[in-house]
């Protein structure tokens, strides 16, 4: 029979400590978490800290190119990195529906040990609960992640003419959800885009001084992350579509579903603002690593008092890009 | 040459053309759609405007279709299939998405086909499709039904809004003291329907019309021949310029299969009221799939007061920021009227991507 996680792997007593240890210590083997104390200890060397957190509730659990586990750590890493961090430490804390196969847990955890490694982030505290069967959807991951500043931009003034890039292909994890959500069977090979920017930003170091501000676009999509970003800085925005990098078959997987490209999430890539007499340079750095080499710069900003984000379209025409408002629904025709 | 140098090349031979004042209709939602998304509508010479149509299906599904869908997922407790669109926008009092947050049981699909699928295996529930559409998505419905009909799905039904596109058209454009100077006639309608459906509105109407398609540039030859048009002679021409998908007599298949199907019946337009034989019904072999008789429920004939001005942006009397409620106090987070609930409602468009500057 399937092992399955039961009620008692949450309740404090010896499963949950049968779990903790075979599953959870095996795969974020670190001497902080395994010092098994109820506050993880630490030292930093760096003056200032990020500190962020966010919660993981996605269907389907596992996808092409990522699962829930990786995301978990990518997401909390990325906004780690955005914010000028180098990612350090995180917590994880879980929280499992009765009957949840012990396999797939193990997967997710695997998955997210794999992941710590690729950029050097440790798990050093976490937290188990198993719910009764009915009252959640499988898994619910919440990270929260401390990393070490090392571009602190936020006393940086964006200005107009401040160029815009975008590191990689958008909407890639986003279409792949809708994809699975709608159980369409499509030949062509979607990959989610679910990965770090720290290999990115960490390469970036160099230019520190040009980079004036960082994002990582995730639900809301591009446009909404635009908006954001105008509304921030009490500047226009004004966005060039054919130069947003967008792959041809993702391009035509939204057409095909009434979906707009701009709106769906990015799980690996950054939106930066950078000074203007350095964006070349910084493009090229990007363009230097494997998730970045389709980086361009695709918009600048204006003096527009209403703050909005305008896009000009690839026939020269030009429409306002607006924040998502309403959840995203499929057309009729 | 690029698309982009042959449509601004395409507006700027408009310019030259001395023809004054026009107002051109896109009839179908989608086509609003195109015309903002792409940018073209920022292009567009000055003397030039664009009324949007009543192409835009929730936008004319009446309140009472609604509150019929409500009352089938509160009383009867049924498994209810919909366009995303449809879930939006309110009935007499609420939305089905408003009761998406407390129920289970309305899924939206991407295709009728899919509520075969559901009432296969939800054997022990009633699953009703909530079909609306034109022309275009009723050969689908129609799929589907005869789906339910010969795999005996007896615990599947339909409630069908399905409306059509000609008897809307005649009655905007029967209005002498309007001022529709051509139409972009919908291009999905016109490949089901074949391109003689809408030939009517020049010969009856003595305007220009064309079949158009949907990208930039189809949008932009259309509206170069209804603007050259006016400068010949009889400007009363019809063209299909959209013949990639669209040929005479349309397609043979989808057309058989309305026929087969459907009935022809007068119907209830939001906030316009009763047109005579605008709609289809299920035919009397179907019937037993009609949703409406299955559970008894009658549809409110009398029309419901608006809130807005909807109803005079659908057929053409007014843009939708000349409605005073427009970005004031309706907008898509707080819609009061269908046009800026659906994502091919003119007012959702114009308050999305501009238009009203």
């Amino acid at each position: 029979m399937d092992k399955r996680i039961k009620l008692h792997h949450g309740d404090g007593g010896k499963y949950m400590s049968k779990l903790i240890h075979e599953l959870f210590y095996k795969y974020f083997d670190n001497s902080i978490l395994l010092s098994n104390n109820d506050s993880a200890v630490f030292e930093t060397i760096g003056e200032s800290l990020a500190f962020t957190t966010d919660s993981y509730i996605i269907k389907p659990l596992f996808f092409p190119g990522g699962d829930i586990g990786k995301l978990a750590v990518c997401g909390t890493a990325n906004d780690l990195a955005v914010a000028g961090a180098k990612p350090l430490y995180l917590s994880v804390g879980f929280i499992i529906e009765e009957g949840f196969l012990y396999e797939e847990l193990e997967r997710i955890v695997q998955s997210m040990s794999q992941a710590c490694k690729e950029i050097g982030i440790k798990v050093i505290t976490g937290d188990t609960k198993v719910v009764e069967k009915g009252s959640m959807d499988g898994i619910f991951i919440n990270t929260s992640g401390i990393g070490l500043i090392e571009n602190d931009y936020s006393s940086k003034k964006v200005a107009p003419g401040d160029h815009i890039i975008m590191t990689g292909g958008i909407a890639e994890h986003g279409a792949i959800i809708a994809l699975k959500r709608h159980g369409i069977k499509a030949r062509e090979k979607f990959i989610s885009d679910c990965g770090f920017i720290y290999n990115i930003t960490e390469k970036l170091v160099p230019f520190y001084n040009g980079i004036k501000l960082m994002k990582d676009p995730t639900r809301g999509g591009i446009a909404t992350a635009l908006n954001e970003i105008a509304e921030r800085v009490q500047l226009g925005i004004h966005v060039l579509e054919h130069k947003i990098p967008l792959r041809k078959d993702v391009s035509a997987l939204c057409r095909l579903l009434g979906i707009d490209p701009l709106y769906l999430a990015c799980e690996g890539r950054a939106i930066l603002v950078v000074e203007p007499s350095q964006s070349e340079k910084i493009i090229k750095c990007i363009r230097s690593c494997e998730n970045g080499r389709d980086a361009s710069i695709i918009g600048n900003f204006t003096c527009k008092e209403d703050n909005s984000v305008t896009l000009e379209t690839p026939i020269g025409g030009e429409r306002l890009l607006y924040p998502l408002d309403t959840p995203m629904l499929p057309r009729i025709c | 040459m690029d698309e982009s140098k042959i449509i601004r090349r395409i507006m700027n031979d408009m310019k030259v053309f001395n023809v004054g004042e026009l107002n051109f209709m896109e009839v179908c939602g989608t086509h609003t759609y195109a015309v903002s998304h792409s940018g073209i509508r920022k292009m567009i010479p000055s003397n030039i405007t664009l009324l949007s149509g009543p192409g835009c299906p929730v936008c004319v599904t009446d309140e009472s279709q609604i509150d019929a869908a409500l009352e089938m997922i509160n009383k009867h407790d049924v498994i209810l299939v919909t366009f995303g669109d449809m879930v939006r926008v309110k009935g007499t009092n609420e939305s089905l998405l408003d009761q998406m947050d407390k129920r289970e049981n309305i899924i939206v699909t991407c295709s009728p086909l899919e509520s075969l699928e559901i009432a296969r295996k939800e054997l022990d529930k009633e699953v009703v499709f909530f079909a609306v559409g034109f022309e275009t998505t009723a050969p689908l419905i129609a799929l589907a039904v005869k789906g339910a009909y010969e795999n005996k799905l007896n615990n599947l039904s339909f409630l069908i809004c399905l409306k059509l596109m000609p008897p809307i058209l005649e009655k905007i454009l029967a209005v002498k003291q309007k001022k529709v100077d051509g139409i972009i006639c919908p291009g999905h309608v016109a490949a089901v329907k074949g391109a003689t459906y809408f030939s009517f509105i020049s010969k009856k109407y003595g305007i220009p019309a064309v079949i158009s398609g949907f990208e930039a540039l189809d949008i932009a030859l259309g509206l170069y021949y209804l603007t050259k048009q006016h400068t010949s002679k009889d400007p009363a021409q019809f063209r299909n310029l959209y013949k990639l998908c669209v040929n005479e007599r349309g397609n043979k298949f989808s057309e058989q299969l309305i026929k087969e199907v459907f009935d022809i019946e007068t119907s209830k337009w939001r906030g316009i009221g009763m047109i005579e034989d605008s709609a289809l019904r299920l035919a009397d072999k179907y019937s037993y799939f009609d949703a409406l008789k299955r559970f008894n429920i009658k549809i409110n004939k009398s029309l419901v007061p608006q809130k807005c001005e909807c109803k005079d942006v659908l057929l053409g009397n007014i843009l939708p920021h000349q409605c005073n409620l427009f970005r004031v106090v309706c907008n898509p987070e707080e819609p009061k009227g269908p046009c800026m609930v659906s994502g091919e409602g003119a007012c959702s468009i114009y308050y999305r991507y501009g238009g009203d500057d």
